[in-house]
């Protein structure tokens, strides 16, 4: 015997094990496709897992990789826009491999331009597009949210021109707002915040709602909206907007793109609007918009190496002045019985961003992306006899590293941040000030199965210096029944310091005194919810029906009393419930190749503390329906929109008895539903287009809308009670000129 | 063999020539270019972006021989013109290539070395 048999078992043994590797040791052919139409995907690289070796498809998606160096035995596939997948190739020589396209949210990376489609991503979202922002009046966000369900757009008060959105029937307050996924416009100037985003800027927002991502802090609680900003590397090389309305405001826009190299490229976008004119339609004697003058200067470049490096640098100044109250006041007139009341404010705004990202050669899954952001907000204002002045100091620094866990159903995003706040406010001579640092670590984990599975884990750990350690857990979940039925969970916790003040604006606009509790503490609350969204095809039209319930409940609030007294708005803690239950459900459908269709019908109960009392938020009615009828002719030549809000009973606060007797229970009356009807006609030519519209068709306004209009500087005086629009119709006309 | 080959050019040269014909007293012609296009998106792009184009009455692409036939009014517009139009929508006509800008802002799957899909 030449082998001992323990020989001979070892040498069986080392074959067993050599075995799959020399299976290996040929070169492996295959070709690389799209997962939804099979077509070829060119230049598709493919990479031994682990090594250098790498190939990449022919013009037919074909491939040919030379035999794996180590006896590797799964393949990396990635494309630009398309999900890398890691495909074990157990022996075989032919590999044919599908990809799909990118359906994370990419935080950082900006590779070239996706397609984004809602039934991709694991959270509950929706796109308002370049061409659905032209369907709307121009020319800033409150108006880009016209034609969309999910956000609401309210006016504040019946003087300042303030609007703020609602998402799940609650406070704009708690809807993070991103531009190009940085957190913006927050803290301070949330007032008028929509008025520093122009249209115009816009490529498109995406509106998340629900529980998000964790990796943009710990603010989020009712869901995100996302401005995505114009690409500098897309964008048209003259863009002109110009609109006036009857009311004799108007607006000038003007962006202008470069590519100094063929890496280097910048957008730079101009904006003002300008009103002079003093209106008084419902003959109160207060305007019933503020004269105003903005300028906003927005400058974005990108440098794209095309290769590993991607940066962006924005930068944004702004300047907003504006003036209201009684239709004689003039600037500087003394504010006491006997003169005029009016309310002046300025504002300065400067911020910058910068996004870099670097993603790794072969292993186009992982990258590592560096966002720095930086604010400073100062504003002088005067409510009648009250100033209200103050500052805020913003830097953010978030560092996000991205990669996977053996192959790419496995991946997972994390690093570190590090906020910084400054605030200071003066309120008629009582200041508030206060410096937040904020150290922070997440982590969030993304499975996907390659059929029908998404569970999105994050988790953050902040360290805050006024409250000590902030955890936030979210979760996400996207399950397909079938490429049609797609059904999504979201549970995760939001937490966030109030700045009750500039979220309360509104209420300066009365006697009120303000009263703070002492030992106000940061809102926290829970968010859980989820969506179903059902894709479907009637007589060859495509349709989609989208149901959804979100429940979010508060650990704490800050809880802004107007209705206990009406003399005084207290801010308390909140002491008991306060929650807020939301349902919508929507279906679009495109009922022939030239009209589409969106209808919605919306529940809110939406319920807080007051004073011992659980009571409906007033001002939130419970149900509301929007209709949108869209009609476009063949190539969009001519555009038309219609959009209907109805908004149902709702509850608001009686003032004017409780004014006897203090302390006494709040008394709420309901005010019958109403309709607002908006709707635009665009004609699109080569280079130009026409557009008329009208907003608020019918006339519709609220009576009477301001308290004791005639005795402004009395204690009864308040312009906070409003819930129907103080502006009557509108009408509108523009032109948009291009030039690619 | 000559023959053959003289006799397929006289055919393409005949197919790509404008074909005149009278139309509701307009005068209505109809030209065929050779595209660069590869894609049902490059179809959307080029028919709607010459039904901008003055004069144009009607544009239609067959992704597959990626032909573009245009009829259009000869009084209000002309062949070269259109090829332009065509150019500056990132699409090479017949022998005219696409302007650079315009071809590299085209969405990666509508460009040339995409091959067709």
């Amino acid at each position: 015997m030449l082998f001992s048999k323990r020989q001979a078992v070892f040498a069986l043994t080392l074959w067993g094990l050599l075995l799959p590797f020399i299976g290996q040791a040929q070169a492996l052919a295959g070709r690389v496709v799209d997962a939804a139409n099979a077509t070829p995907l060119i230049g598709a690289s493919i990479l031994w897992l682990g090594t250098s070796q790498a190939t990449s498809t022919d013009a037919n998606g074909h491939f040919t990789l030379a035999p794996a160096p180590n006896g590797e035995t799964a393949v990396l596939v990635s494309y630009i826009g398309y999900k890398s997948d890691t495909v074990q190739v157990q022996g075989r020589a032919h590999l044919v491999v599908q990809l799909k396209p990118v359906t994370s949210l990419q935080e950082v990376t900006i590779t070239g331009r996706q397609d984004r489609y809602s039934a991709l991503t694991p959270t509950n979202s929706q796109v308002i597009t370049a061409q659905d922002l032209t369907k709307s009046a121009c020319c800033n966000l409150a108006e880009s949210f016209e034609t969309n369900a999910s956000v609401e757009v309210s006016t504040s008060d019946a003087v300042s021109g303030a609007k703020q959105i609602q998402m799940l029937g609650l406070d704009g307050a708690y809807t993070l707002m991103t531009t190009d996924n940085v957190p913006a416009l927050r803290g301070l100037a949330t007032p008028y915040r929509l008025n520093y985003l122009s249209g115009t800027y816009i490529d498109a927002i995406d509106i998340i709602k629900g529980t998000g991502s964790v990796l943009n802090g710990y603010e989020s609680i009712s869901g995100q909206v996302n401005v995505r900003l114009k690409d500098p590397e897309k964008s048209d090389r003259l863009y002109v907007n110009l609109y006036g309305n009857s009311l004799a405001k108007w607006d000038a826009n003007v962006n202008t793109s470069f590519t100094l190299t063929p890496k280097l490229s910048t957008v730079l976008m101009l904006h003002t609007d300008q009103l002079s004119n003093r209106v008084d339609g419902n003959n109160d004697g207060f305007l019933d918009l503020p004269l105003g003058k903005h300028y906003n200067v927005f400058n974005k470049w990108k440098y794209n190496t095309g290769k590993q490096w991607v940066a962006e640098i924005g930068i944004q100044a702004l300047r907003e002045t504006r003036l209201s109250g009684q239709v004689g006041y003039r600037p500087g007139m003394p504010q006491r019985e006997g003169s005029l009341y009016g309310i002046e404010s300025e504002t300065d705004r400067f911020s910058a961003f910068s996004k870099t990202s670097y993603t790794f050669k072969n292993r186009p899954y992982q990258s590592i992306g560096l966002i720095l952001s930086g604010a400073r907000h100062d504003f002088d204002s005067h409510y009648g006899p009250r100033t209200y002045d103050g500052y805020q100091n913003s830097g953010l620094a978030n560092l996000i590293f991205q990669s996977a866990f053996g192959n790419t159903a496995h991946t997972y995003k994390t690093g570190l941040s590090y906020q910084y706040e400054d605030f200071q406010e003066d309120l008629a001579g009582q200041r508030l000030s206060r410096k937040e640092r904020v150290p922070g670590a997440f982590f969030e984990y993304i499975y996907q199965n390659s059929k029908n599975l998404t569970l999105v884990g994050g988790v953050r750990a902040d360290h805050h210096n006024l409250y000590g350690w902030v955890y936030t857990p979210r979760f996400n979940m996207k399950y397909d029944f079938n490429p049609n039925s797609i059904l999504r969970l979201a549970a995760g916790k939001g937490f966030r310091v109030a700045n009750p003040i500039a979220e309360n604006v509104a209420s300066l606009i009365s006697n009120r005194a303000f009263y703070f509790q002492n030992n106000l503490q940061p809102e926290k609350a829970w968010n859980l919810g989820g969506s179903f969204t059902q894709y479907f095809e009637v007589g060859e039209r495509k349709g989609a029906f989208i149901t959804d319930y979100y429940y979010t409940t508060f650990q704490n609030q800050i809880v802004p009393d107007m209705y206990s007294s009406p003399y005084q708005v207290a801010f308390t803690n909140l002491n008991g419930e306060s929650f807020s239950k939301s349902f919508q459900a929507e279906l679009q459908y495109e009922i022939s190749s030239m009209l589409d269709v969106k209808a919605a019908y919306k529940y809110f109960d939406v319920r807080t503390t007051y004073n011992g009392q659980l009571l409906q938020r007033p001002f939130i009615p419970n149900h509301r329906a929007f209709l949108n009828l869209g009609f476009a002719t063949p190539f969009d030549k001519w555009r038309a929109d219609l959009t209907t809000q109805w908004f149902g009973n709702r509850l608001v606060p009686v003032m004017e008895h409780a004014m006897d007797q203090h302390n006494a229970p709040i008394k709420t009356r309901t005010v019958h539903p109403y309709a607002v009807f908006n709707g635009q006609i665009t004609r699109a030519f080569k280079r130009w287009e026409v557009y008329v519209g009208g907003e608020n068709l019918l006339d519709y306004k609220q009576k009477n809308p301001i308290i004791a209009a005639d005795r402004p500087f009395s204690q009864d005086f308040d312009a906070s009670m409003v819930w129907a629009p103080v502006i009557g119709r509108v009408i509108y006309a523009g032109m948009r000129f291009t030039i690619k | 063999m000559k023959t053959l080959k003289i006799w397929m050019l006289s055919l393409i040269l005949t197919g790509l020539a404008s074909v005149s014909f009278a139309q509701g007293g307009k005068k209505v012609e109809e030209v065929k270019f050779k595209t660069s296009a590869v894609c049902g998106m490059c179809k959307a792009t080029l028919e709607k972006g010459l039904a901008y184009e003055k004069g144009v009455n009607k544009a239609t692409l067959d992704v597959n021989s990626k032909v573009l036939t245009v009829a259009f009014n000869s009084d209000k517009t002309s062949v070269e013109k259109l090829k332009k139009a065509v150019n500056d929508l990132g699409y090479d006509a017949d022998a005219s290539p696409a302007t650079l800008r315009a071809y590299d802002r085209l969405d990666a799957c509508c460009k040339k070395e995409n091959g067709s899909h």
